[in-house]
């Protein structure tokens, strides 16, 4: 693949316990192109949440980057970025949803004020300007500009999801990662939430890392899927061929155990 | 048994559990450590310490080791004693309140904001005017039954969660009794908040049974350390220059004091594993340190 | 406002309850409790003023309900009756002045603590496990532990007796006449250093455990880590993401905690012989001055209140989901 938007190599990731380590990452490696829309799946307690917090460097102690360890950000290093680099790249290149929709805006800020404090620190816009541009933003997911005096226990869940991609989409980044951005909603929402960001990548190019334990869902919405099982990758591939053709036992198993009466409905939705 | 096990574990535990072992031993083996008796007049008046008297004797010429030693075991009787009654009432009154619901609930919550509104401490002083000269094991008592609120109020929160557990959901359906349920199901799960409210009522219990002894609301033939300090102040201790007839009672207070909370803190720490710190941190860092890895 | 509005109305039941308690003490007692409550005055007491004072306090001729109710009239129509010791100063007299100096230290020594200590708790959590969070967990630890009679007779010997720094009692120079003047002011504050700085100390520790926990609990939550994925400042995410929100449950420990806060005024104040509500009603124990012990316990509870009510304010203020609920 030439030029890959991220491109992670023998990524390791450990938890450090008193005694003795989890190794939640083993080794894993993988790109995502420009544009492109990348599935991340397995049980939860796999590692891909993991993952996606390492590549913003979002760790907290005692999570553990094994050296050796390689994130390529647009060809940048990431692990290579002092504190200054990391805040400057957090949200201009890589934006993040995170999985309780509920849960994910700060309760006791107006919806205003959390497009305003990013808009502040990366471009140094001012209240007036960072208003505009919230406006702006909200209108890409249909929601009217008077929310943003509004704080997030006034809107339902569905719209904090939106609000949280407005935000995301704020600095133009290039990278969009989702860490099971819908688990919290329900069917109908979540499926006009998958659809919009269908609908603003191919407006915007951004390419998007998409993580969840629903493998149904996935292959409906992805160009290719990665499948992890206790820290590994064990097969990457492109999303019709995982459907049809999957090559490892793991994959085969998690289809096996969807209904497939779903599965099936779901397949001939995704095949145009 | 597993919260024991782990409070093993924890360094502010075990400093903690060392602190109060050794308060109950000097109280239990108070007779073999001392030769002096805590109510008879072994000295001359105010003398400073010696060897003949480790922490010198107090205006009566009483030996202030001795009555430190004696005095320890008041302090821990109505510690524990009325630590155990409030918390008790606190949890009964929690769990009903919690598991209940309804207008009994309504009616626990109500008594309970009510009891925390009132300020504690002056009203224990109304109280001890009335009765005039309080024993120890009156303090104890009124203190039991003034000061459950706090644990009503967390066991309550916590039962309210537990409640909708799934074990307590199919015992509800297996049609088992209420206070089957209250006491085998819930219960069990509450202990770590149970313990943190023991260890703090007997913390409060310990220091407000000082504070009344020192306020002159006590039994001032009692040997116990809120009387130390209450006749050191009256005999102006601190003005006529016996710092040890009054830093003494003081001392032994701040540290088994300490030593509670710090069984307290390590209780919570136990109970939240996110408030461990302890040492995976320690070697995360040293693999930091090492190049081994980064965040 | 339907939220404040039913404090409000607790707030009055919870002062009736204290009224109660009042009222029903003397008479739950063995003995003769009029004999009880006015004996302090001694001869004193005319006939006249003796039933002046039954009155205020309900022993009239009538069944315990009346009795209850007059003595309600009289709580209510702010009539507390009249010291027996100091006869015939009024109870709210003698009290309100108390209160004055009460509400200084205390209100005061709340808000100094309660800064620092919500601080220093603030920083810990954020630097949760390094050598700077040990310190100040031990520290607070000992300080939420250590009773406040153990502080305040140490700091009392330290820096009254030994070093001489600071005077041993009283809120001012008992020579200076009270006024505005910048000489009694000073010598207010002079007076004033050691009852607070006991008064700190005692409090500090639980507010920064209290804050410490509270944020250490919020750090792993989604608005948080959200938050640092902005690429926002430490300083931006520890304030306005981490602290922000903890602060809230912090603020409703602390109104919990406003009764051990009075309870600690109570016993520095008598340690420094400062003239406020505790040492007060001390003083009036030691007296047996009946009428004043059950005026502190009504106006204590009645600051309470106030307290109480202040904190609900903050609260909604502080909370964007209580201010339309």
């Amino acid at each position: 693949m030439s030029d890959p938007v991220l491109s992670i190599r023998n990524l390791t990731i450990d938890y450090i316990g008193a005694t003795t380590d989890f190794r939640a990452v083993r080794n894993v490696s993988f790109d995502i192109a420009k544009g492109e829309f990348f599935g991340l799946a397995g049980e939860s307690g796999c590692g891909k949440s993991t993952i996606a917090f390492a590549i913003s460097r979002l760790h907290r102690p005692p999570a553990l980057i094994r050296s050796g360890s390689q994130i390529l950000l647009n060809g940048r290093d990431v692990l290579a970025l002092d504190d200054a680099a990391l805040k400057e790249l957090r949200w201009r290149e890589v934006a993040m949803v995170f999985q309780s929709a509920m849960n994910s805006l700060n309760p006791v800020l107006t919806i205003e004020h959390q497009f305003y404090d990013v808009l502040k620190t990366h471009t140094g816009m001012s209240r007036p300007a960072a208003r505009a541009r919230a406006a702006e933003l909200l209108a890409l997911v249909d929601i009217p500009a008077d929310r943003l005096s509004a704080y997030p226990h006034q809107l339902s869940g569905g719209m904090r999801q939106r609000v949280v991609i407005a935000i995301c989409l704020a600095l133009n980044p290039k990278l969009l990662i989702m860490d099971e951005p819908t688990t919290a909603l329900d069917v109908v929402v979540q499926r006009e939430i998958l659809e919009r960001i269908h609908k603003l990548r191919q407006e915007l190019g951004f390419s998007v890392l998409f993580i969840t334990h629903d493998l149904a869902l996935m292959v409906q919405v992805s160009d290719r899927i990665g499948i992890m099982l206790e820290g590994e990758l064990v097969e990457v591939n492109d999303a019709q061929a995982i459907y049809r053709n999957p090559q490892h036992d793991y994959t085969r198993k998690l289809w096996a155990s969807i209904p497939r009466l779903t599965g099936a409905r779901i397949a001939e939705g995704a095949t145009p | 048994m597993k919260l024991l096990a782990q409070l093993l574990h924890n360094r502010k535990a075990l400093v903690g559990v060392a602190i109060l072992a050794t308060v109950i031993l000097v109280a239990i083996f108070a007779p073999l450590l001392t030769e002096y008796s805590p109510t008879q007049r072994v000295g001359r008046p105010h003398q400073p310490p010696s060897a003949d008297h480790l922490l010198g004797t107090t205006r009566l010429g009483y030996d202030v080791f001795t009555r430190l030693l004696y005095g320890a075991r008041i302090s821990l009787a109505v510690g524990f004693g009325a630590g155990l009654l409030i918390t008790v009432i606190g949890t009964v009154l929690g769990i009903i309140a919690g598991y209940k619901g309804g207008v009994v609930d309504e009616v626990i919550t109500f008594l309970t904001n009510m009891v925390l509104v009132i300020p504690n401490l002056p009203l224990l002083l109304v109280l001890a005017a009335f009765i005039g000269q309080a024993s120890p094991l009156v303090i104890a008592v009124i203190l039991g039954f003034t000061s459950w609120a706090w644990g009503v109020r967390v066991t309550r929160s916590e039962t309210l969660s537990i409640r909708q557990r799934d074990f307590v959901k199919s015992a509800e359906m297996l049609g088992e009794p209420g206070w089957r349920i209250m006491a085998f199901e819930i219960f069990p799960n509450l202990i770590s908040i149970v313990g943190i409210n023991f260890i703090g009522s007997v913390l409060f219990a310990v220091i407000t049974e000082a504070t009344l002894e020192f306020l002159g609301l006590g039994d001032p033939n009692t040997v116990s350390w809120g009387i130390m300090l209450y006749n050191a102040q009256n005999a102006s201790a601190l003005s006529v220059g016996a710092w040890w007839d009054i830093l003494t009672p003081c001392v032994a207070l701040a540290v088994l004091g300490l030593g509670l909370a710090l069984i307290n803190f390590a209780i919570d720490e136990i109970a939240n594993p996110r408030l461990r710190t302890g040492g995976m941190l320690a070697r995360w860092t040293g693999l930091i340190r090492r190049g081994e890895g980064k965040l | 406002m339907a939220f404040l509005l039913r404090r409000v109305v607790f707030y009055l039941a919870a002062f009736v309850a204290a009224a109660t308690i009042n009222f029903f003490l003397p008479r739950l007692m063995p003995g003769d409790p009029i004999q009880k409550m006015f004996a302090g005055a001694g001869s004193d007491l005319s006939l006249e003023n003796l039933n002046a004072l039954k009155l205020t306090f309900g022993f009239i001729d009538a069944p315990i309900g009346e009795q209850y109710l007059a003595y309600l009239r009289s709580v209510f129509t702010g009539d507390l009756g009249r010291s027996v010791r100091f006869f015939p100063l009024p109870v709210t007299d003698l009290l309100g002045r108390a209160l004055i100096w009460t509400v200084g230290l205390v209100g005061t020594a709340t808000i100094i603590a309660f800064t620092i200590g919500t601080l220093l708790g603030v920083m810990a959590a954020w630097r949760r496990g390094t050598r700077f969070d040990t310190v100040i967990s031990l520290a607070s630890i000992f300080s939420s532990s250590v009773p406040a009679v153990v502080v305040s007779l140490i700091t009392l010997f330290a820096f009254g007796y030994t070093l001489g720094w600071f005077p041993n009692g009283y809120a001012a120079d008992p020579m200076l006449d009270p006024s505005w003047g910048w000489e009694y002011i000073a010598s207010v504050l002079y007076h004033g250093t050691l009852p607070m700085l006991t008064m700190v100390i005692v409090l500090t520790g639980g507010f920064a455990v209290t804050m410490r926990n509270n944020m250490i609990n919020l750090l792993g939550e989604d608005y948080i880590v959200m938050g640092r994925a902005k690429g926002l400042s430490d300083q931006g995410v520890m304030l306005w993401y981490a602290a922000r929100n903890a602060l809230l449950p912090t603020v409703s420990a602390l109104a919990i905690s406003l009764g051990a806060v009075l309870g600690g005024s109570l016993v520095t104040e008598v340690v420094f012989n400062y003239p406020g509500m505790g040492n007060t009603l001390y003083q009036a124990i030691l007296a047996r001055d009946y009428p004043v012990i059950q005026g502190a316990l009504l106006i204590m509870t009645a600051a309470m209140l106030v307290a109480n009510f202040v904190v609900d304010l903050s609260y909604v203020l502080l909370d964007p989901r209580l201010k339309r609920a």
